[in-house]
Order: C-alpha cells, then sequence, then structure tokens
C-alpha cells in the first residue's frame, strides 16, 4: 500500500473537522477492512486516514428503547449486534443476517457505520435495515440530519453523504409484530458476496398484508424496492399473488449482469428469491425447502 | 505527490509482555509481527478471506492482513506462538497433530487460533457448528475432513482437562 498519515482524534466532531469537505484522499476509517482492500488494490489511495477508534464509547453502544426502537451506535462492531440481546429483542432479522455476513474475523473489526458507509451493494444489512424502515443520524459541520438508509445510498459504492459527515448512529423504529426475512443466493462458494440479496418485511394479519416492503440488493446498483411487487403482495397471500410478486420484482429491479451472474440469470433468482423469501418471513414451508 | 509517512511508536501487549515497536502508518499486522520474528501469521490471499493471518488481538479473532498495525496502540495481542509457550502443546495443537488434519500446513495456525475461539465461546460444538464458525478458513489442500475431527477431539480433550 502507499504510505499515508493516520490522524486519531478522540470525538466525532473532531474527526468531521479534520475530515473537510474537498480532498477526497482524506478518509474516515473505522475497522478498514473494507477499506483496507481498496488501498491494498490501488483503487483508494488516501493521504490521511481520519481514524474514527479512539472516539467516544457511547457511538459503539446498542440499546432497546421501551417502545422497542433500537439505537445502534455506528461504531458497533457486527459481531457486537450478532450477539447482542437488544438486537435479537428488537430486530432478530439483522442478527440472522449477521450470521452469514462475511466471516467470523471481519464481523469482529467491521462497524455498521463503516458497512452502510462503505455503499457496496453486496452488503448484506442495507437490503435489511431499509426492509425495517431504519434511518441514520448523520453528524456534519454545520447541521446533522436523519436520512433514511433507503435514500443514503446514490449508486454503486456511493452514498448521499458530504466528505465531512459521518453515520453517528442507526436507529431502527419498533417492528412490533413485523414479520421479515433476509435470504441472498451466492453462486460461486457459500461464503461468497452475494449475487443477490432480498429483504422483505410485511405487517399482516393471517392472509391480509397491510404493509410490504421488498429490496434487492447486490445484482443492482444500489438497494432498490421493487414497489409494484409490494403492491401485489397487498393482495393477500396465495400461492399465485407470490408467483406474481415474483415475476413483478424480476421485471422492475434492474438487474445488472457482473461476475457472480448474468441479468438474465439474476433476474430469474429474483423471481425465486422473492417468493422464498415472503414465505420464510411468514414461515410457510414449501416443498423444496427443509425448514421456513 | 506521495507523503512521506512518518514512523510512529507504538506499545502493546504481545504473547503476554509489554512491547514496543516503531511503525509505518500503512503498514498491517501481520508486517509488524514479521519484524518480531513472528511468522505463525502469514498472508496468504490478503482479503480476510483465507485465515492464514489469524491473530487475537484483545481477544477475537481478527484478520491481520486487513488490520492496521498503528490500530495495535494498547491492545492485547496473542499470536499461535503462545499457545505453547509454556513448552506443551494446547490440547487443539495436540488435536490437529493426533488427527493428521493437515498436509502442507500452511493454513493450520489460522485453524489452530480460531478453534480455541470457538471452544472458549462454544466448548460443545456440534458440526454445524463447526463448519460455520470456520466457513472463513481455508484449507487448499482439503483437510477438512480431518479438522472437524480435530475439532471435535480438542473439545473432548478440553473437558477431560477441566474435570480432571
Amino acid at each position: 500500500m502507499m504510505p499515508f498519515e493516520i490522524a486519531e482524534p478522540r470525538s466525532l466532531r473532531e474527526a468531521i473537522g479534520l475530515l473537510g469537505r474537498d480532498d477526497p484522499s482524506v478518509r474516515p476509517i473505522a475497522g478498514g477492512t473494507a477499506l483496507m482492500l481498496m488501498m491494498k488494490a490501488g483503487v483508494f489511495r488516501p493521504t490521511r486516514l481520519v481514524s474514527l477508534r479512539s472516539i467516544e464509547p457511547a457511538f459503539a453502544r446498542t440499546t432497546l428503547g421501551a417502545e422497542g426502537e433500537l439505537r445502534i451506535g455506528a461504531l458497533a462492531s457486527l459481531s457486537s449486534l450478532e450477539h447482542s440481546q437488544a438486537v435479537l429483542n428488537g430486530a432478530p432479522v439483522i442478527a440472522k443476517a449477521l450470521r452469514t455476513l462475511s466471516n467470523v474475523r471481519v464481523r469482529n473489526v467491521a462497524t455498521v457505520g463503516g458497512h452502510l458507509a462503505h455503499a457496496d451493494p453486496h452488503m448484506d444489512l442495507p437490503p435489511v435495515l431499509i426492509a425495517l424502515g431504519a434511518r441514520v443520524s448523520v453528524l456534519g459541520p454545520s447541521c446533522d440530519r436523519l436520512i433514511p438508509v433507503e435514500n443514503l445510498f446514490a449508486g454503486y459504492y456511493e452514498t448521499v453523504l458530504a466528505r465531512d459527515e459521518l453515520i453517528a448512529e442507526l436507529i431502527v423504529p419498533p417492528q412490533g409484530g413485523r414479520r421479515a426475512a433476509y435470504l441472498k443466493c451466492t453462486t460461486r462458494s457459500a461464503d461468497d458476496w452475494p449475487a443477490l440479496g432480498v429483504a422483505v418485511a410485511l405487517d399482516t394479519d393471517g392472509t391480509a398484508v397491510h404493509e410490504a416492503r421488498i429490496v434487492i440488493s447486490a445484482a443492482t446498483h444500489k438497494p432498490t424496492r421493487p414497489v409494484a411487487a409490494e403492491a401485489i403482495l397487498r393482495d393477500g397471500i396465495s400461492d399465485a399473488v407470490l408467483r406474481r410478486a415474483g415475476a413483478a420484482a424480476a421485471e422492475e429491479a434492474g438487474v445488472i449482469s457482473d461476475t457472480h451472474g448474468s441479468a438474465a440469470y439474476k433476474r430469474q433468482l429474483v423471481r425465486v428469491y422473492v417468493e422464498r423469501a415472503v414465505r420464510a418471513a411468514l414461515a410457510i414451508p414449501t416443498g423444496k425447502q427443509r425448514r421456513a | 505527490m506521495v507523503p512521506t509517512a512518518a514512523q510512529q511508536t507504538i506499545r502493546f501487549t504481545l504473547n503476554g509482555k509489554p512491547v514496543e515497536a516503531r511503525i509505518l502508518p500503512h503498514h498491517n499486522l501481520v508486517e509488524m509481527l514479521q519484524d518480531f520474528g513472528l511468522f505463525g501469521a502469514r498472508e496468504s490471499c490478503g482479503q480476510g478471506l483465507c485465515g492464514c493471518c489469524t491473530v487475537l488481538v484483545n481477544g477475537n479473532a481478527v484478520s491481520g492482513c486487513l488490520y492496521l498495525a498503528a490500530f495495535i496502540d494498547g491492545a492485547d495481542v496473542v499470536t499461535v506462538e503462545h499457545l505453547a509457550s509454556a513448552g506443551t502443546l494446547s490440547p487443539v495443537q495436540e488435536a490437529f497433530l493426533e488427527t493428521g488434519a493437515f498436509q502442507c500446513g500452511f493454513c493450520t495456525p489460522g485453524f489452530v487460533l480460531m478453534v480455541h475461539q470457538l471452544l472458549d465461546r462454544n466448548p460443545e460444538p456440534t458440526e454445524e457448528d463447526i463448519r460455520h464458525y470456520l466457513s472463513g478458513n481455508l484449507c487448499r489442500c482439503a483437510s477438512y475432513r480431518e479438522i472437524i475431527q480435530a475439532v471435535r477431539s480438542a473439545a473432548e480433550k478440553r473437558k477431560s482437562c477441566a474435570t480432571g
């Protein structure tokens, strides 16, 4: 890797001051697992990294409010969330998705804030968090703002954040009786980056569906909601509705070809996985599934 | 312009002893350990996928190839060399030897450290638990069957150490 400097601010505000708005070679680093790959590949050549590892420990804390709202500090490691009782109680689908996110060592080091800010479309939590209606609180030099995770991603490895804005906290609203699931398909080996990720969250009453969110990731430039497929699910759950929703999602998701598979192949994956994800969320078994 | 990186001094605990190191900010943990003559953690894939560079930092397994040396300042670092520092092999190391859970041995230090972590957290893992926990460690000689047997055997050994 090319030489660079590391700054070690003691507070998030100080870190924001050190980032500046204009120099793309100055970037924040938290766990660094993703940034290290980019630096080793020479894709990113920083002059200076602003380490977030010595900022206030409160930004690594996870709490579950009395109403069921989950607040997760941006510096919380992915493994701390995987084993957090607050996460298991507030949004168990997050803990479940983390089990197959990369491997133990990466989860021990990578942070949730870095996971989101990196904006790699193959990451597992963005679709899950969008399905759950999560928001991030973002601090900047002049103003702070709340951004729905759904609006955080501008494109392939791009967020709407300015260079001197930092994610401080992730807020997952109370989930009540909402049913959620995340499924991914890896095409080369089980621990590969996904060719497709599908998250669903459903507010249901029997077979009636009041609210349905479907999020497609990895096969697209950024996590995408197929809204026509969501609308179809509100017709109520049946085999025919699930088939129509899968077909609609495949049609509208805008999947792209890459090393994980052709667009045609991934459209077929979307068709199949949207149906499977809804069945998994509602624990409806299929003949092919050993367990829902 | 290429910035000139300044050396910095970091202090940490390495295999139980307080140490000091002069490092460059862009060096990773594996490179730094080599300056201490420790070659058990080795960079193989360089992407955190294979587990050959496993090191324990503050009690947690990390990929040394994706970890900046600068981040070790103040930490407690344990490498595979520490496991037999008292002159006897750990139950996990013994189990790997007895089971023949390797061929070339390049991946073995990483597997051994990960199995220590697994058994510390889950003393009686199922085969599913073992496969899941070790899914981020690759053995290109494909000794996986023997490695899983070694984990089972190590779990038994540790149990009898604890009760006996």
